[in-house]
């Protein structure tokens, strides 16, 4: 048994037929045989080739993207590949030009097959079914069985059982006085497959509106500290390409109430994360309590607003030897392990004021590390064993002389810079504890809060992309897991020998797609058309 | 809450015994498919020795059923208890998460035997890689009971990682299926399954020529693998793998844009070229290109079914490499 696969194109494919072009000759067929390769499926398997191997520099080399400080130590430690992969964009693969180009290839390359698909699925799906085939014993499943009824009656009731089954049937009478019933069903399958390469370029497009017009920052708060949404009141921001005016910023703010975090007692891992916040949509709109862990981002204004990273920070107080306090306050440590051991700075640029408003040359400078549970490592160092509070202690050094500030280059708040600075003293402190310098200051170890970092980030085109996510998946269902199929009966008048009436009733399908199970439908459907079983 | 340690250690007891029963449900399906080779090669001298010696054989492929049945079910429970054992979903690290993708692998094997189509043949295929997976999942890859990292806590674990592990079950399915075709193909071509083979026959065997003489290498070749003859034939093999990955294939999707809304609420950007989401893209891709290169002319067949194996690879780098070699932000391996 042959099975006539009347086309090729019947899978995933989004080729259109190649049409028959009237020849005009010269550049016009040039450019058309040109689109023509670029459009057919040869090419697209090409591009979408092509694009998963570029996309493989970018999993195996460090990426801006992701981590631009490793970029810049993959760049220091080969100081030849380094610069010549930059030059190849090779640490910016996903917006390297090239990336682009064969993105842009490959969504041109389907819209070329789409469009023209797109008019000939409209045309099929006004078509009437095409006529059965002349002999229909030639097909996969092909049956035929006698019967009483005239071959009107017997297309008539095919067809209205098919329509009932949801197929497309039409009857057509044929000269020798025979009658064809020919159906088709499966329409979806296109339909499908033309709705899933269609949400495909409006992802795209959703994907190319967020890039072009959000942004992202990130903040960092202590405790009781308020977040206004402005380019200002970040540490990072990053506006997108044409993200143009201040004006965007949705006008929400937050105050930061409490951050905790809990640990697995027995190997430090964290279990948990909350920022109490209480935030305003509007500057006039009513405060509310909010509760930002991970997965579970406040939503506010045009943003979302997510808990990214958080440490602890020393409460401070440094009185100078006028008794005069000259700094106070939360002072941010930035974790260096899983364990929480952190460092931090505080520079007091200004040490020496006797509270009437005469400063005196003096400043002050403190490093300091610290260990939410300290412990001693074998070699006698200090450390931490557990990211929570066990057994704080707070490590300080103190540094005096000239902390950098005239020369008007900015500094880091985390780093200080030693080399106009003497050390004068060092030691080890507990929270509640009081440390008095050989200058005759004191700083006061009041106590430890903690802090947190938010992400706050504004993508519009989420909607259209989630749209389009969701068609894709209901595309893809309909183009790979319906089956295109025909299926045909002729009705044909035979007299017998006694003059008697009688119809023989011949029926045959097509699956135009190989998902199995087309020959048991094909036998269970011509069973309930009155074909009679062996039992019978 | 504290894991169950009591829990969690019969959880590993029955993941062994499951690991045993599926070898020797391998073992099984390997005598009987080797009793049909036999059945096969040698001309049936008379009916009634051919029919009892196929009814042996019958006998034990059907056992080897059993003992998988039997072997899903320690699987399943296994799966079960660790997830009491734990209090929470039982696919949080990749030792969990491998016990899961064998479990479905094996499932969609004996859903298809349940089905119309005999797939008996695949059991000892794909037996192997469910015991390797196994055996690596519960040493290398073993990880304590103990709680989710808060980066998971989310129901969406129930729905991307699912979607992830039902994907990657039936792609490891539609791998074995791959691979059958691509020797049975090559059978059917006249072409003994693997190069090195004929290479070595034909230095071995000078008089044969390797330009006209294939009729010769033919013959040679079917001699020898006889192996082969008891394999449905490639068309089938091809159907049959199509089917599967049809299925995975909208699953994976449905898993990357899962996993997407996920990210878009756990790290605030839905797509950000983290190396797990590159390589399920590359992964995804690869498929992408299978499917549409079985709908190319010139690509059908075996090309198509090379582009599937090498999405497959894609895949396991995505799942072994980049959980365990390149940093990203899908660092759960709870391997150390």
């Amino acid at each position: 048994m042959t099975v006539v696969d009347e086309g090729t194109t019947d899978q995933l494919s989004t080729q259109p037929e190649r049409p028959t072009m009237p020849n005009r000759g010269g550049l016009l067929v040039g450019l058309r045989a040109l689109w023509r390769y670029f459009t057919s499926m040869r090419t697209a398997l090409l591009l979408l080739a092509l694009l998963a191997v570029a996309a493989i520099p970018g999993t195996v080399l460090p990426q801006r993207g992701l981590d631009p400080v490793k970029v810049n130590d993959y760049i220091a430690s080969h100081p030849q590949l380094g610069p010549f992969f930059d030059k190849l964009y090779l640490f910016d693969v996903f917006a390297a030009p090239w990336f682009v180009l064969i993105f842009a290839l490959l969504f041109v390359s389907i819209v070329g097959c789409v469009v023209p698909r797109i008019r000939l699925h409209a045309k099929a799906l006004r078509r009437r079914p095409p006529n059965a085939p002349r002999n229909l014993s030639k097909l996969r499943a092909a049956t035929e069985w006698t019967t009483t009824e005239s071959p009107a009656a017997v297309a008539e009731r095919v067809r209205r059982h098919l329509r009932d089954a949801r197929w497309r049937a039409d009857i057509r009478a044929e000269s020798d006085g025979a009658v064809t019933v020919a159906a088709e069903k499966g329409y979806l399958r296109e339909t499908g497959n033309l709705v899933f390469h269609i949400a495909l370029l409006l992802l795209l497009l959703g994907i190319a509106v967020g890039t072009a017009f959000g942004y992202k920052g990130t903040v960092l708060k202590q405790q009781r500290e308020t977040f206004a949404n402005g380019r200002e009141a970040y540490d990072v921001f990053q506006p997108s390409r044409w993200f143009y005016s201040d004006s965007e910023l949705s006008p929400f703010s937050f105050r930061l109430d409490r951050f905790s975090a809990s640990y697995d007692a027995s190997n430090g891992e964290p279990t948990d994360f909350h920022a109490v916040v209480a935030y305003q949509a509007s500057p006039t709109a009513p405060s509310k309590p909010y509760d930002i862990r991970v997965n579970h981002p406040l939503n506010t204004g045009d943003a979302k607003v997510f808990l990214v990273g958080h440490g602890y920070s020393m409460d401070l107080r440094i009185t100078n030897k006028y008794g005069v306090v000259v700094s106070d306050g939360d002072v941010p440590f930035l974790p260096d392990t899983a364990q929480f051991l952190s460092h931090g700075v505080l520079k007091v640029p200004h040490l020496n004021v006797d509270g009437k408003d005469r400063p005196h040359p003096g400043q002050l400078g403190l490093t300091g590390f610290f260990f939410p549970t300290a412990a001693v490592t074998p070699s006698g160092q200090l450390t931490s064993s557990f990211p929570g509070l066990n057994n704080p202690v707070l490590q300080l050094a103190a540094f005096k002389g000239d902390l950098g500030f005239s020369t008007g280059i900015p500094q880091s708040v985390y780093s200080l810079d030693v080399s106009k600075l003497k050390e004068i003293d060092q030691t080890t402190l507990k929270p509640g504890q009081s440390w008095k310098l050989s200058d005759g200051s004191t700083v006061k170890f009041v106590g430890i809060h903690q802090w947190a970092t938010f992400q706050v980030a504004h993508q519009p085109g989420k909607t259209t992309v989630l749209v389009a996510a969701i068609l894709i998946i209901a595309g893809l269902l309909g183009s790979l897991r319906v089956r295109r199929r025909r299926f045909w009966i002729r009705a044909v008048p035979v007299t017998g020998s006694g003059g008697t009436q009688s119809t023989v009733i011949q029926a045959a399908g097509l699956a135009r797609t190989d998902v199995g199970g087309f020959v048991d439908e094909l036998d269970e459907l011509t069973k309930q058309l009155g074909r009679p079983t062996e039992r019978d | 809450m504290t894991p169950n340690l009591h829990l969690a250690h019969i959880s590993d007891v029955l993941l062994t015994w499951a690991v045993f029963v599926y070898a020797f449900a391998m073992f099984g399906y390997a005598a009987e498919f080797a009793a049909t080779r036999r059945l096969q090669a040698k001309p049936p001298v008379d009916g009634e020795v051919g029919v009892g010696e196929s009814k042996r054989a019958k006998r034990v492929g059907v056992a080897a059923v059993a003992l998988s049945v039997i072997g899903w079910g320690f699987h399943l429970s296994s799966v079960i208890t660790r997830a009491a054992a734990v209090h929470r979903v039982p696919w949080g690290n990749m030792y969990e998460f491998s016990v899961m993708v064998t479990l479905v692998a094996v499932t969609i094997y004996l859903v298809l035997l349940v089905g119309r189509e005999s797939v008996r043949f695949l059991g000892a295929f794909l037996m192997a890689p469910v015991v390797l997976y196994l055996g690596l999942a519960g040493t290398v890859l073993y990880a304590a009971p103990g709680p989710l990292v808060p980066a998971l806590n989310s129901y969406w674990i129930k729905i991307h990682v699912v979607a992830a592990i039902t994907a990657t079950g039936a792609f490891m399915v539609s791998g074995v299926v791959t691979v059958l075709y691509l020797l049975k193909e090559r059978w059917e071509r006249g072409q003994p399954p693997l190069r090195g083979l004929l290479l070595r026959r034909l230095r071995s065997q000078p008089q044969v020529s390797l330009g006209p003489g294939t009729a010769a290498v033919a013959e040679l070749s079917a001699k020898r693998s006889g192996l082969m003859n008891s394999l449905p034939s490639s068309e089938r093999l091809d159907r049959l793998a199509y089917r599967v990955i049809t299925f995975a294939f909208p699953v994976w999707t449905f898993a990357i844009i899962a996993g997407a809304i996920w990210a878009e609420q756990a790290w605030s950007r839905y797509w950000g070229w983290d190396p797990k989401e590159t390589w399920s893209f590359i992964t995804w891709l690869g498929y992408a290109a299978y499917l549409h290169a079985r709908a190319t002319a010139g690509w059908r067949g075996r090309r198509a079914a090379m582009l599937s194996l090498i999405a497959f690879g894609a895949l396991m780098v995505d799942y072994y490499v980049v959980n365990t070699v390149i940093t990203g932000l899908h660092s759960y391996a709870g391997v150390s």
